[in-house]
């Protein structure tokens, strides 16, 4: 009699759940640093100062503060919440590649229980 | 012998759901649409506003009044910017929707063709066929959740692009806007203009994650029900030959 088992385990589905996590924790960051810090970063410098103030701001003042925070943070948020959808997309294409052999695993149960099945084919 | 496949109602919305998931090509069709018409809208109106403002030199431009070339221009360009992106992400998001509506299909044939197998085997030997996961639900639910987010991203972006946006740079840049006051009504309408793609942007992208969510669920359901399969098939040989 065959041995029949099915599929072996495969790293790729050991592995992924950890890409889909990630990808949630990078773009979940990158919306609570957008939500609540950049946004009001943003309110503060535009609304609260006329041009003349934000063009004429001295170093360390906050003005100039608010302006680097809002030119430096969106230089590396951006990639950092893309590295998330990368994430999600380096998990999908773990999931699809652990499928061919659990596929070659299913065919050969098939192969296997085929005779079976014709012989106890219902009526 | 046919073998007749059971209809396994969902419940609603979900019933919706699973009705439309064989129309996935014309899903991906459409968003595939959006990302040309975002395109075209590129060529075609963004960037010839964005020419006609950089046409002349800085002072002349920002000294424009309002109603002339240069500040329609302007107009023109932060209107556009304000909707396009998120109408560019809907689209998407609609071709990443079609991939799950697709594999949602595909987990669904894969049931029926459970079924058809089992119901050829002799009752006192057939394996009984396991509900319908939970997980289905989740996908579906999760593809959904993200249309519905880049849905509303787009709305909000309507919305601005229909009022603030055009309100706020419809003045004269040098003589209206330059010398506008904390407190003023142009730069609470500044306020908004330069902060919300800061978290419009991100919220785009969460509701993309929701939808590679739901692609990635739905794989794990496909797997399940393959695996499933094979131990359906195992458990039913072991029983026909221990006779």
């Amino acid at each position: 009699m065959e041995n029949l088992q099915g599929p072996s385990k495969s790293w790729q589905l050991t592995v992924y759940p950890i890409f889909t996590v990630l990808g949630w924790i990078l773009i979940g960051v990158a919306l609570l640093i957008g939500l609540f810090v950049l946004t009001p970063t943003a309110i503060d410098y535009f609304g609260g100062n006329a041009k003349a103030v934000r063009d004429s701001a001295e170093a360390g003042s906050a003005v100039i503060s608010q302006l680097s925070t809002l030119a430096s943070t969106q230089r590396w948020l951006e990639p950092l919440a893309f590295l998330g959808v990368a994430s999600f997309m380096l998990g999908i294409a773990l999931e699809f590649s652990a499928i061919p052999n659990i596929l070659k695993n299913r065919g050969q149960v098939m192969s296997i229980c085929f005779p079976q099945i014709v012989q106890n084919y219902a009526e | 012998m046919k073998v007749q496949i059971p209809e396994e109602k969902a419940p609603f919305p979900f019933s919706m759901i699973e009705g439309m998931m064989p129309l996935y090509p014309w899903i991906a069709i459409m968003g595939w649409g959006f990302v040309l018409v975002s395109l075209l809208i590129g060529i075609f109106s963004l960037s010839p506003a964005v020419s006609t403002f950089f046409s002349d030199s800085k002072a002349v431009r920002e000294a424009a009044e309002a109603g002339s070339a240069f500040v329609n221009a302007n107009v023109t360009a932060h209107v556009l910017e304000s909707w396009v992106p998120q109408f560019k992400f809907v689209g998407l998001g609609l071709g990443l929707l079609a991939i799950t509506m697709a594999l949602g299909t595909i987990a669904k044939r894969l049931r029926g063709m459970g079924w058809v197998i089992t119901g050829h085997i002799r009752e006192d030997l057939r394996p009984k066929m396991p509900s319908i996961p939970r997980r289905v639900r989740y996908f579906q639910f999760s593809a959904l959740m993200g249309v519905m987010i880049l849905v509303a991203a787009l709305i909000v972006g309507i919305v601005l692009g229909v009022t603030v946006v055009p309100d706020y740079w419809s003045h004269s840049i040098a003589t209206e806007l330059n010398p506008a006051q904390p407190g003023s009504a142009l730069l609470q309408q500044l306020e908004t203009v330069s902060s919300f793609a800061k978290w419009l942007n991100p919220l785009r992208l969460t509701g993309m994650a929701f939808l590679f969510t739901g692609i990635t669920i739905a794989l794990t359901v496909i797997i399940g029900a393959l695996k499933g399969q094979a131990d359906l098939l195992i458990g039913f040989f072991n029983r026909a030959t221990a006779n």
